[in-house]
């Protein structure tokens, strides 16, 4: 694998040259430090990109051209980065060695075209191709609380801190749609041409020369931009008292959501120690939790951890009947309590390591995570995969001990069903 | 060990049929870093009924049992279950059932020959106990209730008790909470010794290692001694009528957006096209060019905004095929009148299906460009082929309009039923 990366002005080329594929992928990646009320429009521009553009006005045009281009796929997605919010349009096809001569080309082409030609006339977006995505977008956002697991994450985060880019709403919001208009969403995309920085990927079996002179040739962009806002959420007061709030939905089966706030963690311990941590907490197929709840107590189908480095959160989540409330609650903060005590033993830290450098492995095998690494490399100043190998072994017991103990349970959510309960 | 190249992608595989029955297939890569295994047995939701060896009466176990038995095989004797022993390399363990299959997977990119071997290991040592089976009814319960919640789940099991009279695809895969209660590990045992014989099992390796020393280890392994023994199941044969059960039906839940099923259910004996995999392609042929991405279909109901989201899907009951769709929608009632009328003017045109095909050999050469895609590939046309498809590139191009458009006018589009979910009353 070899690795090229091309500062071009107003965005980065990065290449990445293997064998291991039978595909090219072209990502390219838009940021901007996230605000509230853009989340909405982000995603409704995304969506109308994908949807239509000039030379091929409806999503069955487009669709057909994809399908000529050996089924070419073609994609976007929003996500938040810590502070920032993010981005992807991706291409994905095949190496012509499977396909035909000049597809590259014609594919690149074809994706410049459905960024940078989008289905505009007089400074507005087209009527029809607005209708279709505002309908889809209002229901995208209605239809969020049919997923009760996520919802209760949402409604955890809310609750925990409403005015923190941690618990912005990733889909968007209700409100925000009426002032979408076809002609204030041409601005809010000339505005992201201009305002967002870029990078662009591209891995597979390529050769450096003719990717840059295609991608050099389709992608201009004019303007340099550059941002001084951190990615990180700081995080450095410790929860005073643990806030315990329970909602009611239609639902059967109740869903658990705790935050926790990492306080004052180093970079190299939210990178190292603090996974370790978390996979032998919760994130492992044989994790604390997993084998207390589940396993030893029946109480759960699912339970497990996640770290939300970026933001400073560790998140754990179950699913569990609601009379086993408090009897989850506290098994949990038993078996973090544990952590803290340094309950675990060398074998467990090790098999930790081994989990985490599998994935690590395994990661190498997916163009999209090549591309995730880089990107970090860029974005955060992360180690490479090998650094990241060797430091990950490294991590001790005392390291581990000192990340648990700076993880603080800031809040207790709880989604249950609305059938009224005897026992309270 | 048998080579069978895969023509049009670059590979090949390995077969081998091992005297006590179970047959193996490796599938090297020499530029990944990982691996991925399944040791999976054609045992799925779907067997309830069956006859013993050597007893005439047919005996009905309870609903759910096949997946109630995929989660007691990870109880192991020695206490130690497999996911621990696995974490130690760092490498994945899971397992799944289907109405007709039942797999135990691991995957990483450290220890394979030992992880192979572990796996042959575990799914051959039941270890059922009264106690460690009451514990899981606890587990397997939420898992059910979980699935309650989930509103695509609740429709489509409502489709195919509309469309099925008796057949077992009307029943979850994970049966009810009524009826896991009554499990038992005698029911246990009883299912393990028909089904997990060798000869009802097979075995995929994809990723990097050297094939002479996966089937060495394979050969070596203390469970894979015995010659096969030739107990045939013989199960029951569902009576099910060609007629769909139910035309229509209606119901209440907790969502936002309504959402509709449709279902046409076909009588494959009543078709031309005898090979089941090519019947497969045709079907989906249609599907894909009618109600696909690109069809002229999706184009009306989109800019009618008819539908926000829209999936099809194929299932397969003996010798019938059901064509599933399910959408979400806020017109329900204008929705389904569309895909009925929709399903009135079959005819495809020569220009879509040469596109498709181009669609569907690329879509051949990324599933095999992935470790765990391939197996999954390779996974399905064994449960519904009986073998790994190897020309399928080649068959793919072979495909003609004409015996599609045949096979189209010959369907009864009548047989079919329609589903209405809609949100509870606002409180």
């Amino acid at each position: 694998m070899e690795y090229q990366k091309k500062e071009l002005g107003s965005y980065n080329l990065h290449m990445i040259q293997t064998d291991k594929f039978k595909t090219i992928t072209v990502r390219i990646v838009f940021r901007k430090p996230i605000i509230k009320e853009e989340i909405t429009i982000r995603n409704f521009l995304s969506d109308m990109l994908m949807l239509s553009s000039k030379d091929y006005p409806t999503k069955r045009a487009l669709a057909i051209k994809a399908q000529d281009l050996y089924a070419a796929s073609i994609g976007a997605t929003n996500y938040r980065l810590g502070n920032y919010i993010n981005t992807n349009f991706y291409l994905t096809i095949l190496n012509e060695k499977y396909t035909e001569k000049g597809m590259l080309e014609k594919s690149i082409q074809f994706f410049h075209d459905m960024l940078f030609k989008p289905n505009v006339t007089n400074q507005a977006f087209d009527e029809q191709s607005f209708k279709i995505v505002k309908t889809q977008t209002e229901l995208a956002i209605q239809s969020m609380k049919e997923d009760s697991a996520q919802y209760s994450v949402i409604r955890l985060l809310e609750n925990m801190e409403p005015d923190s880019p941690l618990s912005y709403r990733g889909y968007g919001y209700l409100e925000d749609i009426e002032n979408i208009t076809p002609s204030t969403l041409y601005d809010f995309y000339k505005d992201m041409l201009k305002s967002n920085m870029v990078d662009i990927f591209v891995i597979g079996n390529i050769n450096f020369y003719e990717i840059e002179k295609l991608i050099r040739e389709n992608f201009e962009f004019v303007t340099l931009k550059r941002t001084r806002m951190p990615s990180v959420i700081e995080c450095n007061k410790v929860p005073k008292k643990i806030k315990t709030i329970t909602e009611q939905d239609d639902i059967t089966q109740a869903k658990l959501a705790i935050g926790c706030r990492t306080v004052n963690l180093t970079q190299y311990e939210r990178n190292y120690p603090l996974t370790i941590y978390n996979i032998l907490l919760g994130g492992g197929s044989d994790s604390k939790l997993f084998t207390e709840v589940r396993e030893k107590n029946s109480l759960a189908y699912t339970v497990r951890s996640v770290p939300n480095k970026l933001d400073n959160l560790l998140l754990i989540t179950a699913g569990i009947a609601k009379e086993n409330f408090k009897k989850a609650v506290k098994l949990i903060e038993e078996e973090m309590k544990k952590m803290e005590k340094g309950e675990f033993n060398e074998e467990d830290i090790e098999k930790a390591k081994q989990f985490y450098v599998t994935a690590l492995e395994e990661s190498t095998d997916s163009p999209g995570r090549i591309i995730d690494s880089y990107y970090m490399m860029e974005l955060l100043g992360t180690d490479d995969i090998e650094t990241k190998k060797k430091k990950m072994l490294k991590v001790t017991t005392k390291e581990i001990v000192e990340v648990a103990k700076k993880v603080k349970i800031d809040t207790i959510y709880l989604l249950e069903g609305k059938e009224i309960d005897e026992e309270g | 060990m048998k080579k069978v190249e895969l023509p049009g992608l670059d590979s090949y595989y390995f077969y081998e049929k091992l005297e006590n029955g179970l047959e193996c297939f490796l599938l090297p890569y020499e530029n990944k870093n990982n691996y991925f295994i399944t040791y999976a047995t054609k045992f799925g939701s779907n067997q309830t009924s069956f006859q013993l060896p050597d007893e005439k009466k047919m005996i009905k176990v309870p609903d759910g049992i096949a997946h109630f038995l995929e989660h007691k095989m990870f109880e192991q004797e020695d206490g130690v279950d497999p996911f621990t022993h696995y974490a130690k390399s760092g490498t994945g363990a899971n397992a799944s059932t289907t109405f007709d299959s039942t797999q135990y997977i691991c995957y990483g990119t450290q220890n394979i020959e030992e992880n192979l071997d572990y796996l042959l290991n575990f799914v051959n040592e039941p270890y059922f106990t009264d106690e460690n089976v009451q514990k899981e009814k606890g587990i397997i319960a939420e898992e059910i209730k979980m699935y309650d919640d989930v509103p695509e789940w609740v429709l489509e099991e409502e489709i195919r008790k509309s469309v099925y009279h008796v057949h077992p695809m009307r029943i979850d895969i994970a049966g009810t909470v009524e009826e896991i209660d009554k499990i038992t590990k005698e029911d246990l045992y009883t299912c393990y010794d028909l089904y997990y014989q060798p000869s009802n099992m097979f075995l995929i390796v994809a990723g990097k290692f050297d094939p002479e020393k996966i089937m060495e280890v394979i050969h070596h392994n203390k469970h894979m001694q015995k010659k096969q023994e030739n107990k045939r199941v013989i199960e029951k044969e569902y009576r099910e009528k060609a007629t769909v059960n139910a035309k229509h039906k209606e119901l209440k839940m907790n969502v936002v957006v309504p959402k509709i099923g449709y279902a046409l259910k076909i009588d494959r004996n009543q078709l031309k096209i005898k090979d089941d995999f090519l019947l497969d392609l045709y079907l989906q042929m249609f599907t894909t060019v009618v109600f696909g991405i690109s069809s002229t279909f999706r184009e009306k109901v989109r800019n009618e905004q008819l539908m926000t989201s829209f999936y099809t899907h194929w299932d397969r009951a003996d010798h019938f095929k059901t064509l599933l769709i399910m959408a979400e929608t806020t017109k329900p009632k204008e929705l389904l009148q569309a895909i009925r009328e929709e399903m009135q003017h079959l005819t495809i045109s020569k220009e879509d299906v040469e596109r498709m095909k181009k669609v569907w050999i690329s879509s051949e050469v990324k599933m095999i460009d992935m470790v765990e895609t391939s197996v999954n590939n390779m996974f399905d046309d064994i449960i519904k082929y009986g073998k790994p498809i190897a020309n399928k590139i080649e068959i793919i191009r072979q495909l003609d309009v004409k015996v599609l458009n045949q096979l189209l006018q010959t369907l009864d589009k009548e047989n079919c039923i329609e589903v209405i979910m809609y949100p509870n009353e606002v409180k």
